[in-house]
């Protein structure tokens, strides 16, 4: 059995469909990059105000290194929120289909009556899903690197959008990878959707606000946004968390979806 | 060999061969065979076999347990107790999977995908499939492979799933109501396909609520009944325990009384021209008393199988 059949269906069936999220997102950078210099042009009065809002409202809105520098402006405008979001909706969709999505539609079995283990196609699907993704990020990524000349953001470097760039793809895929995994333990394409996105949105409250709330700032340490983002990206120095916690999650999140996938009933 | 030019490898030329020697011994193997879910018992208790060349009517109304039975010989889902077994293996195996087809209950085949493409993915996943193989079915049940799956009628879209069982010549064929939404004209043609793979020495497992379908087809037959099989023997022998509902319509009056004593008839009402019988085994008699009178029409009432062996089953009901 060769390997890479199902993973290059996936593509093909896919590639009109990744070419309209890689626009869509392609057109929200740009236009954020080329809103920078009207709001650096308008900083002053940017920073005062911001200087009257309390330091864990920056944090949430991702601005704590002030929105006028051109770091803190693409912290605060890009990769804190809007950026995250678009590509979770793009690969939580993903994801949730490639198991639990086909399972119950009825395109999983008749596949899976060919000389093809469940665990190859789990498996090629969450690869198609990663690739995938990384499509739009790269786009995004690219564009900046191309416009920050003309759009007065060439404070950045090529290195610093780069690793930004993983970095954001990296907490997507993390969330991605644990609707992938419960989609493929239960088959329920209504549960990996609810776990994906409701863990994405939870550990997002938890990080937003855990500069009000002791409690919740006692458990930050939980929440992927908060090792992403407690050292702002682009305006502190990134950490390893950043890489290395989202990393250690989809090892074990994916092999365990997809042992457990290979052992149940099919629904 | 078959008819039907092969695409194989060597490997799966030899693996044939190999299934010559060993004829006789069965390639679905199913054994004591349990499925529960929660309190439900789908399956109880399931033994059947199914040998090389031999084509097996699973009959039963729906909700019997046909398709958890097929679904776990697949190895879609796990026996609660007993064992499945394809060509003497486990049916996880890929390599037991190369030379089985399958066409499940409701088929549902990617809906974006032309039937031509979904036809050249699964033949892939097979390690490549002769076109010609493709060709010939597609031609044979006039499916049109350039059209979109999802724009196809239900009829065409279980031609797709019949195509992709049969193309790489399985030496198993697994079919959980295959003929469903075809017209009487296309059922005979993928008949005509299933018997052609069954002289070639495919074993075929064939599900249906529906006696007739089964009846020119199978060698034997196996009753399933909430999930126990009530009856396994040939069709020559079941034959005899069905009953059929028939409708004689005539061009005359006839007398009332036409019909009493004509044996294995009962349930006999004739209204105006047209009598209603219930006939047991064979309609010989039946044919032999109405010979000298003008019957415009006769209507045969196929019953679902629950109507069909309904004495039967209510004598299995009064044994408990």
């Amino acid at each position: 059995m060769k390997t890479g059949i199902v993973l290059r269906q996936m593509l093909r069936e896919r590639r009109r469909g990744v070419l309209w999220w890689s626009v869509a997102i392609a057109a929200l950078t740009a236009i954020t990059a080329a809103s920078y210099p009207a709001v650096k042009d308008a900083g002053s009065v940017f920073d005062q105000l911001m200087e009257q809002m309390p330091e864990g409202m920056l944090e949430l809105f991702g601005a704590e290194g002030g929105i006028t520098s051109p770091g803190g402006y693409l912290n605060s405008q890009l990769y804190s929120n809007i950026l995250p979001i678009l590509l979770l909706v793009y690969g939580i969709g993903m994801a949730a289909w490639s198991i639990a999505g086909t399972e119950r539609e009825g395109t999983l079995e008749p596949l899976l009556a060919n000389p093809v283990s469940r665990s190859q196609v789990a498996l090629e699907r969450f690869a198609g899903t990663s690739l995938l993704l990384t499509v739009p990020m790269a786009v995004s990524t690219i564009l900046l690197i191309a416009t920050r000349s003309p759009f007065e953001l060439d404070e950045l470097g090529v290195g610093e959008l780069i690793w930004v760039g993983v970095g954001t793809y990296l907490l997507v895929l993390l969330f991605v990878s644990l609707t992938y995994a419960v989609g493929a333990a239960t088959g329920s394409r209504g549960a990996a959707i609810a776990v994906g996105a409701g863990v994405a949105a939870g550990t997002y409250v938890i990080f937003g606000l855990s500069s009000f709330v002791d409690f919740f700032d006692s458990v930050r340490w939980l929440s992927p946004w908060d090792w992403f983002l407690s050292n702002s990206p682009l305006t502190d120095e990134q950490t390893w968390p950043a890489f290395v916690w989202p990393l250690v999650v989809i090892a074990v999140a994916v092999p365990v979806g997809t042992a457990i996938l290979a052992r149940r009933d099919l629904g | 060999m078959s008819a039907v030019g092969t695409g194989g490898s060597t490997t799966a030329r030899r693996s044939r061969r190999y299934d010559r020697q060993v004829t006789g011994s069965p390639v679905i193997d199913i054994r004591a065979l349990t499925k529960r879910f929660g309190s439900l018992t789908a399956v109880d208790s399931l033994d059947l076999q199914v040998a090389p060349g031999e084509i097996y009517g699973l009959l039963g109304p729906n909700g019997a347990g046909k398709t958890t039975t097929i679904r776990t010989l697949l190895g879609f889902l796990n026996p609660t107790g007993g064992s499945v077994q394809l060509l003497g293996s486990n049916p996880r195996h890929t390599a037991v999977r190369h030379r089985v087809g399958y066409v499940g209950g409701d088929v549902v085949l990617d809906r974006g995908l032309k039937a031509r493409d979904l036809l050249k993915w699964y033949a892939d996943l097979r390690g490549g499939v002769n076109p010609a193989t493709i060709n010939s079915l597609c031609e044979h049940l006039a499916l049109d492979p350039t059209r979109k799956i999802g724009e196809l009628s239900t009829g065409n879209r279980q031609k797709v799933a019949i195509v992709q069982a049969l193309m790489h010549e399985p030496d198993v064929l697994v079919l959980d109501e295959p003929t469903s939404g075809l017209d009487p004209l296309l059922q005979r043609s993928v008949l005509e396909l299933i018997r052609a793979r069954r002289d070639a020495g495919t074993a075929v497992l064939y599900s249906s609520h529906f006696l007739p379908e089964v009846e020119n087809l199978a060698d034997r037959v196996g009753i399933l009944r909430r999930g126990v099989l009530v009856r396994e023997d040939t069709m020559a022998n079941l034959r005899e325990v069905a009953r059929q509902r028939l409708e004689l319509r005539f061009a005359q009056d006839v007398p009332t009384d036409l019909l009493t004593g004509v044996d294995g008839v009962s349930n006999v009402e004739i209204v105006d021209r047209t009598a209603y019988v219930l006939v047991d085994g064979s309609v010989a008699e039946l044919v032999k008393r109405v010979a000298e009178y003008d019957v415009d029409r006769i209507v045969s009432h196929d019953e679902d199988l629950e109507d069909v062996f309904f004495q039967y089953y209510q004598d299995g009901e009064d044994g408990r």
